[in-house]
């Protein structure tokens, strides 16, 4: 879906494009934190977007640019009091995240990686990626918010 | 000279202390562990888990962030002690951290104590 028919789109969208590595990956991180700690979003929120956000940029440097700091990171995100609409685009070929296996069942729950789709998918309202596998869609919705 | 704004969303910085006990090493973990930093929480450990201590003791109490890697690095410490038949045990976690440790299911690895002392203790036992 183009993203700017996207009816979670309630705010201007904003993107960043910063290098692949995980110090510049922080200034998105930064940008958006600080604009949902202004719209009034709880502790509770700010924790699962700063994790979710870290999860995606980590795979975007590690293993959708494959730790090449040649490469960029694009960032796009809307923050409104309501929700918060982040997209993580990397320039690698994409994954199929159905096939990542299930990091909490017995035979993978002692791999030291494998871990951030699933806390993704576990902190966020809903996670989709594009058809290439090579952007993640994450939505919060703020619980909190009252019209 | 002007002044440097605080931002809202500053990390509170990372920072390890090593405490040797008799057959133990208490590690006490405090501020946020984010991407950037975890590799530095994985050297920690695996270094400690060299010296062939039996027991790994991991105070959480004043973590207030961490993420997968992160995780990771307590796992391969877990990997690590278990191949020369050691324990890791992990202390007051807050309730943040505890949520991500029950959804991760890392609480079926690592046993979680409300205290140091008891946490050494059950070494003993």
């Amino acid at each position: 879906m183009d993203v700017m028919h996207d009816p979670n789109l309630d705010g201007p969208l904003n993107e960043l494009v910063v290098g692949s590595n995980l110090t510049a990956a922080k200034a998105p991180e930064q940008a958006i934190l600080g604009e949902v700690q202004r719209c009034g979003y709880g502790e509770e929120a700010v924790f699962a977007i700063k994790l979710s956000l870290e999860e995606a940029m980590t795979n975007a440097v590690r293993h959708g640019n494959r730790n090449d700091h040649s490469k960029s990171i694009r960032v796009r995100y809307a923050v409104s009091p309501r929700r918060v609409l982040i997209m993580v685009a990397d320039e690698g070929p994409g994954f199929a995240p159905e096939a990542v296996p299930d990091p909490t069942e017995p035979e993978y729950i002692e791999r030291p990686n494998g871990r951030g789709i699933m806390l993704i998918r576990a902190y966020m309202t809903s996670v989709s990626y594009n058809d290439r596998g090579n952007e993640v869609r994450m939505l919060k919705e703020n619980d909190q918010w009252r019209p | 000279m002007a002044a440097v704004e605080q931002s809202p969303t500053r990390e509170r910085p990372f920072a390890i202390r090593v405490e040797r006990r008799s057959r133990a090493a208490l590690v006490v973990l405090d501020g946020s562990c984010p991407m950037d930093v975890s590799p530095r929480l994985s050297d920690e450990l695996l270094k400690l888990a060299d010296e062939g201590l039996p027991l790994l003791v991991i105070d959480l109490a004043g973590l207030d962030f961490i993420d997968s890697s992160g995780l990771g690095a307590f796992v391969s410490a877990y990997l690590k002690f278990r191949r020369r038949h050691g324990i890791v045990r992990l202390v007051r976690p807050q309730p943040q951290i505890w949520e991500l440790l029950e959804t991760t299911r890392l609480t079926l690895l690592f046993p979680v104590f409300g205290s140091v002392d008891d946490a050494l203790a059950a070494a003993q036992d």
